[in-house]
């Protein structure tokens, strides 16, 4: 028996659906035609930097007013040979290790600090986002006046309270200076990821507290029970979005130690500045943009699937 | 009538605006980097006003400068055609090699010649420039550095200091400095020219000029233990507490303040330190000036070399005119005006007859510097060396590696460099 739907049935919906999705050739052509601006700005400001970064990979470019001689490989020999990359990709792991346990921690602690608060919570959330609002280069001038070893506050302070034998060269000492350079950065940054595990926590359901709480769970037992589980899917935003904003690290190295001393806190994305721009060294850089963008990508691809392995 | 005369007017006028907007130019400059300075910008607002007097229809615009070529900021601003049209910047034949190999300036050469460039600066200046790239020169030089120790004179006089004629006479002194509570001497390695400045005044102190001249010519080894000598005793100090270690963490204002606060009783600069002094309401006066002792005879004498330099960036829109700029810059009227000034801060590239320099300070650093500089190697050095050689004196400063290992590494990077 034929069913024949009327002009409201499901056949009709599913045939407007299909109009839309799939449309007409005319329907089609002028969606592309409406997408052009967008794929000729992604085109000009994507896809042909990311073309010209691969074709200087092969040159022995030294700029844009002199003629780049095709060196094949040859730059990425150097690459491989030079011992300060090694040691800024070493950095660079190291960086987005700090970054992800101070700035994604503080960010986690703060948020369950203030989640439980009262009407003192707006206060004390834009209070912890205002370092997110100062631009990193300010950050870096700060940071550094605070770590300077004479008259910073740190090390004054210490003094101050009678422990003087605890003052430290925060940016001179070469296995602090990642470290110090690192709570800068991570001081700006941990805004963001607090406000994300604060819209985490209000998605948790308070029944599950509740249920906890009739069961008799302390609140101990309640964070690692309720509360992280029920954070899982924004954890991994932040820890992708840690290792994205890490990888970025610059600014504030850049302003408070330029990769110093005697390249203790370089890192890939500072030496990569330093052979574009000081050196005007463009092929050995262009290497090191394409290994920053694989290593972005290989990181963020494993962390990805690594979660959704544990979450099935 | 009047309908006619208020149309011919108007169409005067359109037309004298017109005429006017064909020729009218704006001159965009990096000028000096303290030109936020209310003395500097007054006088430098001044030279404008007279050049553009002298100019009809030209404006010239100061860009403030964000940078030098040491940190990328020259490169990155000619890069962007939307920079200066001539730039004054820290210069010496390692900084202007990058921008030079990157064909970022125009030369200059032939100007020398036909502009009379070459009659305006001292004549070793000009032999010495015509040097440096097979005879292309690619700046014009704007001032000479002399860098030498800075002391506080009333600190000195309190403790009965005076500055000694030989180096273990200033290691005495180094530690009475020490065992009187006052760092012997402030550095801020974190701005890498800082770092260079102390440390090419004790190579010239260990190894005299004409050592110091073969190996940046390469004539010699920066490994060869006569040359090796200045970053071992850089390092002798730290080890020694004369210089504190903790102090590879301070940029150059940091380093300073020490030095301002006489916590810190030494401090190698060269006149450009008056701007830092006066900036931070330092009273000029109780500054002296000396040059870092050697134990070599006739060796006790500041280093220096071309500290600032004018370029025309291939990229600038107005090359007629920033050559123009230059020519009155070199001019006696400018020149002159410009060492008198209270906001003077360095020594000219060619004698000023009668004009006194205004600070006392200047008066003993332009007497130590009569008798010729020795060299500072950072200006020296060639562009892709020059970051590697910051970078060991930061590691020896911050005692990680000693003088010689510093020194091998320095001339593997020397060795690799065209």
């Amino acid at each position: 028996m034929q069913t024949i739907a009327g002009p409201t049935g499901p056949l009709a919906r599913a045939a407007k659906v299909k109009t839309r999705m799939g449309g007409s050739t005319g329907e089609t052509g002028s969606a592309l035609w409406l997408m052009v601006p967008a794929l000729a700005i992604y085109a000009v400001f994507t896809l042909f930097p990311v073309a010209v970064t691969f074709w200087l990979s092969f040159t022995n470019s030294a700029g844009f007013n002199t003629p780049a001689e095709f060196t094949g490989l040859d730059n990425y020999a150097r690459a491989v040979h030079d011992p300060i990359v090694w040691q800024a990709l070493g950095h660079t792991f190291l960086w987005l290790l700090y970054h992800l346990v101070l700035a994604g921690g503080l960010g986690l602690a703060l948020a369950l600090a203030i989640g439980s608060l009262g009407k003192t919570r707006t206060f004390f959330r834009t209070a912890f986002f205002l370092p997110h609002l100062v631009s990193l280069a300010v950050v870096g001038v700060i940071w550094a006046n605070i770590y300077d070893p004479f008259f910073g506050l740190i090390n004054t302070g210490l003094i101050g309270l009678g422990l003087g034998n605890w003052t430290q060269g925060w940016l001179s000492d070469p296995s602090l200076v990642l470290f110090s350079v690192n709570v800068a950065s991570s001081w700006q940054g941990f805004g963001i990821y607090m406000l994300l595990f604060i819209a985490g926590l209000q998605n948790i359901d308070s029944s599950l507290y509740d249920a906890a709480s009739v069961d008799g769970a302390t609140p101990f037992q309640k964070l690692v029970h309720v509360t992280l589980p029920g954070l899982r899917e924004v954890m991994t935003f932040v820890v992708s979005l840690a290792l994205i904003n890490g990888l970025k690290g610059f600014a504030t190295v850049f302003v408070m130690t330029n990769g110093g001393p005697f390249y203790r806190s370089e890192l890939i994305t500072t030496y990569i500045y330093r052979l574009a721009f000081q050196s005007q060294d463009h092929g050995l850089a262009a290497v090191l943009c394409i290994v920053l963008s694989l290593l972005a990508i290989t990181i963020t691809v494993v962390f990805t699937r690594w979660r959704a392995r544990l979450a099935q | 009538m009047f309908k006619f005369l208020v149309r011919g007017a108007a169409i005067a006028a359109l037309l004298a605006a017109s005429g006017y907007a064909a020729t009218a130019e704006t001159l965009r400059m990096w000028g000096p980097e303290q030109i936020t300075e209310p003395l500097v910008a007054e006088l430098w607002n001044g030279i404008k006003s007279d050049f553009e007097a002298a100019n009809p229809g030209v404006t010239v615009e100061f860009m403030p400068p964000t940078g030098t070529i040491s940190n990328g900021a020259v490169q990155a601003a000619i890069q962007s055609d939307a920079g200066p049209d001539v730039i004054l910047t820290n210069s010496g034949i390692g900084r202007i090699t990058v921008v030079k190999n990157a064909k970022q300036v125009v030369p200059l050469t032939k100007y020398y010649e036909e502009r009379g460039w070459k009659n305006q600066i001292y004549p070793w200046l000009y032999a010495d420039l015509q040097g440096q790239f097979g005879g292309e020169i690619y700046e014009v030089p704007d001032g000479l550095d002399a860098l030498g120790i800075w002391y506080h004179k009333d600190l000195f006089a309190e403790h009965g200091w005076s500055m000694p004629k030989d180096w273990t006479e200033f290691l005495a002194l180094m530690k009475a400095m020490k065992q009187a509570g006052v760092q012997p001497i402030a550095i801020g390695p974190r701005t890498p020219a800082s770092a260079g400045h102390l440390f090419g005044n004790l190579l010239q102190s260990a190894s005299g000029t004409d050592m110091v001249r073969k190996a940046l010519k390469r004539e010699i080894a920066f490994d060869d233990p006569a040359i090796a000598a200045g970053a071992v005793r850089l390092r002798e100090l730290v080890d020694a507490g004369y210089i504190d270690k903790q102090m590879a963490g301070l940029d150059l204002e940091g380093a300073s303040r020490l030095w301002f606060s006489k916590r810190a009783a030494m401090f190698v600069a060269g006149p450009w330190f008056t701007a830092n002094a006066r900036k931070a309401g330092y009273d000029l006066a109780n500054a002296g000036y000396a040059p870092m002792p050697s134990d070599l005879p006739g060796e006790t004498k500041p280093t220096g070399g071309v500290g600032w330099s004018w370029l025309v960036p291939v990229s600038s829109k107005q090359p007629e005119l920033a050559l123009k700029w230059i020519d009155f810059v070199l001019s006696d009227a400018v020149m002159k005006k410009r060492a008198q000034n209270a906001a003077s801060t360095m020594i000219y590239p060619r004698a000023l007859d009668g004009v006194e320099p205004s600070t006392p300070v200047l008066k003993e650093i332009f007497a130590a510097a009569a008798g010729g500089v020795g060299y500072n190697p950072s200006v020296y050095l060639p562009g892709p060396v020059v970051d590697i050689y910051f970078q060991v004196l930061q590691g020896v400063i911050s005692a990680q590696i000693n003088g010689e290992e510093g020194m091998k590494q320095i001339q593997a990077k020397l060795a690799e460099a065209k």
